[in-house]
């Protein structure tokens, strides 16, 4: 079938005026098609021109920035050439844009429905009547209920998806050519993404408008895109089917990328337990009153009970909010409000935070950060502390010179290995790792994580990692805990978990991950976002968004019985037995 | 090439120069303070008198730069009361939160939400006129401001995960907040000084104009102004030069806290 | 509603706390009012007939409650000064005088700053924008009686645009008294323009910054339509608040500046009453100010409930 061309990019180059070296250039001369129809998507890290040529062909960059060379042609007029009011015209009407951060790109002052509706009333003529109707329409094909209703209210009532939602009505509203998506699901839950991905390609079969999709996570591209384009340091190094390009790499850099996630540990660990939590309920104080009393506060994580074997890398998954971080802040003595067993075999567990840039004390040189563990273990001979310093920095794979330097002159992935240096100067050797890698682009993310698996072998370190990420459970854990709103609902070793997961959360979850299989449809992913259930009842909390609900799921309160066998139990939580065909 | 903070060097230059003229003006003026002449009254500006002299027959350069030192000291005085009790109170309530954390803070919105003259004229009212009085009043009225600003950095820092690592590292409260949080603060905290010396030089010029501050014979630049008005038909020039060093010294301060401001951005 | 009503409550313990600590900052004063008013040469027997005339005799929770029943009727007592009047007479003359300066002054402000401060938003960084930037840097720094003395000298005693001292009271001739008013109005203003103007600038452009911004040039609004469509909703919603604050200041502003162009409203009555010791007026003018303060604030509380609908429907 011949496909016509929509948008033709050619030697596109964009720079800022820098004061060091004239204009540094951020996007060089990158030549690309969009044909109509078509799903195309660009992958890259941060920094690699992506998001900027975007902006160019939407004619969103900042004052600052100049095209300097090139032109973007849509269906043969150079659109970089038209003035002010003549690329008014476009935007909004052949072309529209869906933006990473749906809390912050939506105006918090105006009602919904004025917002989607304003596209039309800039580009058409239709009354506020008409208008209304279209919004209502648009807003229930991308599957939001009560419109009525929800145009009148603003983003501030809306969940993270559900703005995503509006934002994506408000890009198709007006049935533009082609949809730009910048890195939309990002921000979002697993879940999510996977419900606002399906609605994507829903929408472009429906529609027949072609998607610009940005991202930086292969697995996005892999799963919505019919071509790919790979950027590196503003320039193109690799084009073409997502078949080719994902599977069949030529650049040595889109090798990297692919090839991203380190080998699967396999190692046989002895049944040793080095940590043991056995009931243990987690609280939280409800802040607000002046004078609170034990009575306020609310159980935050209950009834978890698990062992970490001495030397395992121990995984504990789930969504944001199901009480990972807390059940890490338990551990290590951040949150003292807790009953039940927590024997943490005589270690003071060390944490590496999520954040590289708010881990690490912006007014300390990294030198003397690094000390610290060390004076407040008792360290008195400075030269000593020096020593064992510059001896972190080479085993975490820096060297000396950090000592002198701020946090604020190194890069994520440097930051982050200080950070676990910083968690391993007392020499404690239980660790707790907590989204370690999230903040990071994939080629680091792929470093630190060997960082971890070399210092868990060379020092015999026991990791409890807490991811979001599937795929670097999977690669990094022997054992796996998954949970949901502050209880754990199935935990196994991680082969038996990953090949037979039972209870229906853990589905869902394994359903939204986009791994190497290339799923044929994921539409039926339709369950709607369901206000979570409270936390301290005794019921099946996940019965409000579970498929196969049934009526005795709100019976009783529901203990973890083990499916598996003695040697290798799988424990799960759930009242029902699903089979493996389901 | 760095791009030159101009307002925090033009700011330096004029609290600079007039903190020497002021020094100078401690140990050296070019006539006496306090001496009148009949002869002199309401001179007009001349080579021996620059700046003219006043409704007594004294040189008014002379007794600006007396009066400067003066505006100085209150103003350093104050600053210094106000910063270190905000500070105590706002890093321990701050960290420790609670119950005092919520009635210290109710207090400190009520004191802030109020007119700063208001309060300092209720203050002199209870305990009396004079340049003491006065700096005693204005510290203590400047201790919610740090209070706040101390208090919302360190609420801001104690959620930042560098301070959670320093505590599972085993570091306690107090080595948190001295050791690991409030160097953090160093800039903020001279951006509040700027403005906490800007404000308490504008008070202490207003009390004295309204005859509540400094207390004649001794001069300032506020209460200058005052009799300047009151000859203002006769020797229209009187209130220029003290009102100009009062100009000077406000935007001096100012420009410095613009310029610290402009630090902290880039 | 229940955010009008916490507000309100707010105003109240407010009023009351700040009644508590005026009354008893007055208690607490070594030598009180009857000694003041009689002399350090008065007989023992006269200063304490005055003191049970004043009630200064009673224990201070008494004279509390006594004191914030009548409060609360509008009676403040006998003024210890001005013989033939009542606090209340007193204030009713003084406060609207002062109320209708600073209203004068807080109508000049908003009418100019926020034009300028969108002005200079608008040009950020070229010739407007560096213009009004350094204009506002200079006059912020002139305190307001200084620049009264200033217009003084110019527009009274050299171009004659008033007449200096010619003050009429608002009762005999409104218009006449606000034409007087006018230059203490702009005396208080300038200062106030200038930090307004620089918050209304760094508003709008932090607002013009961020991702919603972007989302409504996505969809075709020019310049104009993204700034005062978008923009100029949500960067007001602070400018709210700051000029709440800025109204405390101008009503202090302008009690000083009554002095400078004599204009008998409740600054001057309140520092004569301070240098008298005159204590029922201090107390009750010191009361009156704030009682119109936080009305003030508590009206900036409700318009910015109005205009935030994050807090209208959380």
């Amino acid at each position: 079938m011949e496909q016509k061309t929509l948008i033709e990019v050619r030697d596109l180059t964009v720079g800022f005026p820098s004061e060091k070296d004239g204009i540094h250039t951020v996007v060089d001369h990158i030549n690309f098609d969009i044909h109509e129809g078509e799903i195309v998507g660009i992958v890259g890290e941060s920094g690699s021109g992506k998001s900027m040529t975007a902006l160019s062909i939407m004619g969103l960059l900042n004052k600052d920035a100049v095209i300097m060379d090139g032109s973007v042609k849509l269906r043969g007029t150079d659109i970089l050439k038209l003035n002010h009011e003549e690329r008014r015209k476009i935007q909004g009407d052949d072309l529209s844009m869906v933006f990473q951060e749906p809390m912050t790109s939506l105006n918090p002052v105006m009602r919904i429905g004025d917002q989607v509706g304003e596209v039309l009333k800039l580009h058409t003529k239709l009354s506020d009547d008409e208008i209304d109707l279209k919004v209502a329409e648009a807003l229930t094909s991308v599957g939001l209920k009560k419109p009525e209703e929800l145009m009148k209210s603003f983003p501030h009532q809306l969940s993270g998806g559900m703005r995503q939602r509006v934002m994506i009505a408000m890009a198709i509203i007006n049935q533009p050519d082609l949809i730009i998506c910048d890195e939309p699901t990002t921000a979002l839950d697993v879940t999510v993404q996977a419900q606002i991905l399906a609605l994507l390609r829903k929408i472009q079969r429906e529609k027949g408008c072609s998607i610009l999709f940005i991202s930086h996570d292969l697995n996005v591209i892999k799963e919505i895109c019919q071509k790919v384009i790979v950027m590196y340091h503003g320039t193109i190094v690799e084009q073409g089917t997502v078949e080719k390009v994902m599977y069949h790499p030529e650049h040595d850099y889109t090798r990297k990328l692919v090839a991203s996630m380190p080998e699967q540990l396999t190692e046989d660990i002895p049944k040793d337990p080095l940590i043991h939590v056995k009931d243990l309920n987690i609280y939280y104080r409800t802040a607000g009153k002046i004078f609170t009393s034990k009575k306020d506060r609310m159980v935050y994580v209950k009834d978890l009970s698990f062992d970490i074997y001495k030397g395992e890398i121990f995984g504990l998954v789930g969504e944001s909010g199901c009480g990972k971080t807390t059940v890490a802040k338990a551990l290590t003595g951040l949150n003292t409000d807790i009953e039940g067993t927590m024997d943490l075999g005589g270690t003071m567990p060390q944490m590496v935070f999520q954040d590289p840039f708010s881990s690490l004390n912006p007014a300390m040189k990294i030198g003397k950060i690094l000390e610290e563990p060390l004076k407040l273990a008792g360290v008195t001979d400075k030269a000593e502390r020096r020593k064992k310093v510059n001896e972190m920095l080479l085993d975490i794979g820096l060297d000396e010179s950090f000592a002198k330097r701020y946090a604020r002159e190194l890069s994520g992935g440097q930051r982050q290995r200080i950070a676990i240096g910083l968690a391993l100067m007392r020499g404690e050797k239980f660790i707790i790792a907590d989204e370690p890698v999230s903040a990071l682009d994939v080629t680091v993310q792929s470093q630190i994580l060997k960082l971890l698996i070399k210092l868990h072998k060379e020092k015999g370190l026991t990791i409890l990692l807490i991811s979001h990420d599937l795929n670097i459970v999977r690669h990094m854990c022997s054992r796996v805990v998954v949970m949901y709103l502050g209880r754990i609902v199935e935990m196994a070793d991680v082969n038996e978990l990953y090949e037979n997961p039972m209870h229906p959360y853990t589905r869902m979850l394994f359903e939204s991950v986009l791994t190497d299989k290339k799923k044929t449809d994921t539409d039926k992913i339709t369950v709607n976002e369901v206000r979570p259930l409270k936390r301290d009842q005794e019921m099946c909390a996940f019965y409000g968004r579970c498929r196969y609900a049934q009526d005795k799921c709100q019976e009783k309160a529901l203990e973890l019985r083990n499916i598996g066998t003695e040697e290798n139990p799988h424990l799960l939580r759930c009242c029902l037995r699903i089979g493996k065909d389901e | 090439m760095k791009k030159l903070n101009y307002s925090l060097i033009i700011g330096m230059v004029i609290t600079g120069s007039l903190l020497l003229f002021a020094l100078i003006g401690q140990f050296w003026t070019p006539y006496s303070i306090t001496e009148t002449s009949v002869a002199l009254k309401n001179a007009a500006p001349s080579m021996e008198h620059i700046m003219g002299c006043d409704n007594l027959g004294r040189d008014i350069l002379s007794r600006v730069m007396n009066g400067c030192g003066t505006t100085f000291l209150v103003a350093v005085l104050t600053v210094a009361i106000g910063c270190v009790f905000g500070v105590i109170f706002g890093a321990l309530t701050g960290f420790y939160g609670g119950w005092l954390d919520k009635i210290i803070m109710r207090l400190n919105d009520i004191l802030l939400s109020f007119p700063s003259v208001l309060l300092v004229l209720i203050f002199i009212s209870v305990i009396g006129k004079g340049k003491y009085n006065i700096i005693l009043a204005l510290g203590i009225l400047f201790i919610p401001s740090f209070v706040r600003m101390v208090r919302g950095e360190v609420i801001r820092y104690k959620e930042q995960e560098f301070v959670k690592s320093a505590r599972v590292l085993g570091a306690g409260n107090l080595r948190i907040i001295f050791v690991h949080i409030l160097p953090n603060l160093t800039v903020s905290m001279l951006t509040t000084a700027a403005i906490g010396f800007n404000n308490a030089v504008l008070a202490e010029a207003s009390m004295s104009y309204l005859g509540l501050g400094v207390q004649p014979p001794e001069p300032s630049l506020g209460r200058m102004l005052s009799e300047a008005q009151s000859c203002v038909f006769n020797a229209p020039w009187y209130a220029i030069w003290p009102g100009v060093v009062i100009v000077l010294i406000i935007l001096g301060f100012s420009l410095i806290s613009e310029g610290l401001r402009k630090m902290t951005e880039s | 509603m229940k955010y009008v009503l916490k507000k309100f409550i707010t105003l109240l313990i407010t009023l009351f706390v700040i009644s508590i600590l005026t009354f008893t900052a007055f208690s607490v004063i070594p030598g009180d009012a009857a000694l003041s008013k009689l002399g350090i040469d008065a007989s023992p027997e006269a200063i304490a007939e005055l003191q049970q005339q004043y009630g200064l005799d009673k224990p201070i929770l008494e004279r509390y409650v006594d004191w914030a029943i009548h409060a609360l009727q509008g009676d403040f007592g006998q003024s210890f000064n001005y013989t033939r009047m009542t606090v209340s007479e007193l204030l009713s003359t003084r406060l609207p005088v002062t109320v209708i300066l600073a209203a004068m002054s807080l109508l000049i402000i908003v009418l100019v700053s926020v034009p300028l401060g969108m002005l200079s938003a608008k040009f950020s960084g070229r010739w407007p924008d560096v213009l009004i930037n350094q204009t506002t840097q200079v006059t912020m720094a002139i305190p307001s009686f200084f620049l009264g003395i200033i217009l003084t000298v110019i527009f009274g005693i050299g171009l004659k645009w008033f007449q200096v001292g010619g003050y009429v009271s608002p009762d005999k001739d409104l218009l006449g008294c606000i034409s007087y008013l006018i230059f203490p109005a702009i005396a208080v203003a300038i200062p106030k323009i200038a930090m307004v103007v620089k918050f209304v600038r760094n508003s709008v452009l932090s607002e013009i910054n961020k991702d919603y911004v972007r989302t409504a040039y996505s969809k075709g609004n020019d310049e104009n339509q993204v700034l005062y469509g978008h923009v100029l909703r949500n960067a007001m919603i602070p400018v709210i608040t700051f000029v709440a604050m800025v109204v405390a200041e101008i009503l202090t502003g302008s009690l000083v500046i009554e002095q400078v162009f004599n204009i008998p409203g409740m600054g001057r009555l309140l520092i004569t009453s301070i240098s008298n010791r005159d204590f029922p007026v201090v107390q009750a003018s010191v009361l009156y100010i704030t009682a119109v303060v936080v009305v003030i604030n508590f009206i900036v509380d409700i318009i910015y409930q109005i205009a935030d609908p994050r807090i209208r429907t959380s």
